[in-house]
C-alpha cells in the first residue's frame, strides 16, 4: 500500500517515464520472491489404504487405528460384516522435513510392518514453479501366522515382503486433488509357480473437498501382472470413502473390496470383487500429537 | 550425530533388505507338495484330518476350542461329522459364518474341494 502511495506520488511529480520503470521493477522484485507451497493436497498421510504424497511435519506423531470389517452381504446375524474386524494399528512419525517413518500391525496375516516416506518435491507456485509434488515410499512387512506345516524346513525370509514406491500428486484446485501411484510389491513367498514374486501396479487417487470438513476420496490400483494364471482369484482394490476433519482427528469411513490395509495384502491379494457383493465397510482414525516443536 | 544415526539406520535396513529377496514358491520349496490335486482315495484318516490338523487345530482343537475357537471344536470325528456342512461354508467363503482361516487367506483350492468331496461321499469316517 505504502509502495503504491509513493508510485503515485511519484506518477504525479514527475514526467520522466525512466523513474516509473524504476519503480515498477521495485515492486516486482518485493513481490516475486515468495514461493508458495501447495498445503493439504491430501487431508491425512493415506488416500484411504494406500499412501498419499502427505508426512508428518517434523516432531509430529499419528496415532492410526483402522478397521476393516466383514462382507456387507453377510447379513443380519452378522451385523452386515461388523461382527468381524481386521484390524491395523501403527505409529507414524516425522522425524525431518523430507522423511517420516512409521510401524505397524495388523491382523491380517498378523503381519508386522514398517515404512519410510520421502518427500522429493513439492508442489509450488510464485518465485520456483513446480507442477507436482512428488515422494518415495518403501516398506517392508513380516507376517507372524504359525506355519501351516510346522514339520517342514520353514524359513523367516519366506514371511517378508517388500514394497517400493514412489507418488506423485497435483493439487490442481483448492478443492481437487489427484495421485498417481507406481508401485512395485516383493514376495519372498508364493503359492505356486503360476503366482509372480513380483507385482507391478499403478495406483490412481482422488479427493475432492465437498464441504470445508469432508471430502469424497477415491483410490483404484491397477495391477499389470495378468491376473488369469494365478492359483488364487484377485481383483483390483477399488476404494471409495469420505474423510471427515474434526479437530485434531481425521476421520476416513470407506468401502472397499479389500481386507487388507497394507500394500502386499491389498494389491496382490485381495480376494473380494465389487461386482460379486465382496465389499467391505471400514474406517480410518488418525490422531495427530505434536511430541516436539 | 542425528545425521549419522539416521545414515546407519538407513544403511542397515537396505542390505538386510536385499540380503533377504528371495523368489520363492512353495511348490518348488517343497517338492513334497502335491503339485496336482490328488481327490482320489478321499478318507477321514487319510485327507481330512491331516487338512483339519495344519489349517484349524491350532484355534479348533479340543483344548483351545473354548477360548480360541469360538466353542467349536474339531478334533475328534464326531464334532466334525456334525459341523460339516458349517465348516464347508467357512472355509469356502460362502455363507453367513466368519470366513476361515481366520485373518488368513482361503486355503488352497485343492484342500477345499478335497474337504467338501468328503462330504459329499457321505461323510464316512475311515
Amino acid at each position: 500500500m505504502r509502495q503504491l502511495t509513493i508510485l503515485l506520488l511519484f506518477l504525479t511529480l514527475t514526467a520522466s517515464l525512466s523513474a516509473q520503470d524504476d519503480l515498477m521493477n521495485m515492486l516486482k522484485d518485493t513481490t516475486a520472491a515468495e514461493t508458495n507451497y501447495a498445503t493439504a493436497t491430501f487431508k491425512s498421510t493415506r488416500v484411504m489404504n494406500g499412501h498419499s504424497i502427505e508426512r508428518m511435519a517434523p516432531g509430529q506423531l499419528d496415532v492410526r487405528i483402522s478397521h476393516r470389517f466383514g462382507l456387507l452381504n453377510s447379513g443380519a446375524y452378522e451385523f452386515f460384516g461388523l461382527d468381524q474386524s481386521n484390524i491395523h494399528l501403527s505409529l507414524e512419525y516425522g522425524i525431518t522435513k523430507w522423511l517420516m517413518v512409521g510401524i505397524g500391525r495388523g491382523s491380517y496375516e498378523k503381519t508386522f510392518d514398517g515404512f519410510a516416506k520421502f518427500s522429493i518435491l513439492r508442489q509450488s507456485s510464485g518465485a520456483k514453479v513446480m507442477p507436482v509434488s512428488l515422494s518415495a515410499m518403501t516398506s517392508v512387512a513380516a507376517t507372524s501366522l504359525k506355519w501351516a506345516d510346522p514339520s517342514r524346513q520353514n524359513y523367516f525370509s519366506s514371511r517378508l515382503s517388500y514394497v517400493g514406491q514412489v507418488l506423485v500428486a497435483r493439487k490442481i484446485s483448492q478443492s481437487f486433488s489427484l495421485q498417481l501411484a507406481p508401485t512395485f510389491v516383493h514376495r519372498n513367498l508364493v503359492a505356486t509357480e503360476f503366482d509372480p514374486n513380483d507385482l507391478y501396479a499403478m495406483g490412481a487417487g482422488g479427493r475432492m473437498k465437498l464441504t470445508k470438513r469432508i471430502s469424497i476420496n477415491a483410490e483404484y490400483y491397477y495391477m499389470f501382472n495378468p491376473k488369469s494364471y494365478m492359483s488364487q482369484q484377485v481383483y483390483n482394490p477399488l476404494t471409495i470413502g469420505f474423510d471427515i476433519e474434526t479437530g485434531g482427528h481425521v476421520f476416513q469411513l470407506l468401502f472397499t473390496n479389500s481386507l487388507a490395509m497394507t500394500e502386499k495384502g491389498f494389491i496382490g491379494e485381495t480376494t473380494g470383487s465389487w461386482l460379486k457383493g465382496g465389499i467391505h465397510f471400514g474406517f480410518n482414525i488418525s490422531r495427530v500429537f505434536t511430541l516436539k516443536n | 550425530m542425528k545425521r549419522r544415526l539416521l545414515y546407519f539406520v538407513t544403511i542397515v535396513t537396505i542390505i538386510i533388505a536385499v540380503s533377504s529377496c528371495f523368489y520363492d514358491n512353495e511348490e518348488a520349496l517343497y517338492p513334497s507338495l502335491n503339485t496336482t490335486c490328488d481327490t482320489t482315495n478321499v478318507t477321514y484318516s487319510g485327507k481330512v484330518v491331516p487338512i483339519l490338523a495344519n489349517n484349524c487345530l491350532s484355534c479348533h482343537s479340543n483344548a483351545t476350542a473354548a477360548s480360541a475357537g469360538g466353542n467349536i471344536a474339531l478334533e475328534n470325528f464326531a464334532d466334525v461329522n456334525s459341523q460339516a456342512a458349517s465348516i464347508s461354508a467357512a472355509i469356502n467363503h460362502t455363507g453367513p459364518l466368519s470366513p476361515m482361516p481366520k485373518n488368513g487367506s482361503k486355503l488352497k483350492a485343492c484342500l477345499i474341494s478335497t474337504f467338501d468331496i468328503w462330504v459329499r461321499n457321505g461323510k464316512p469316517n475311515n
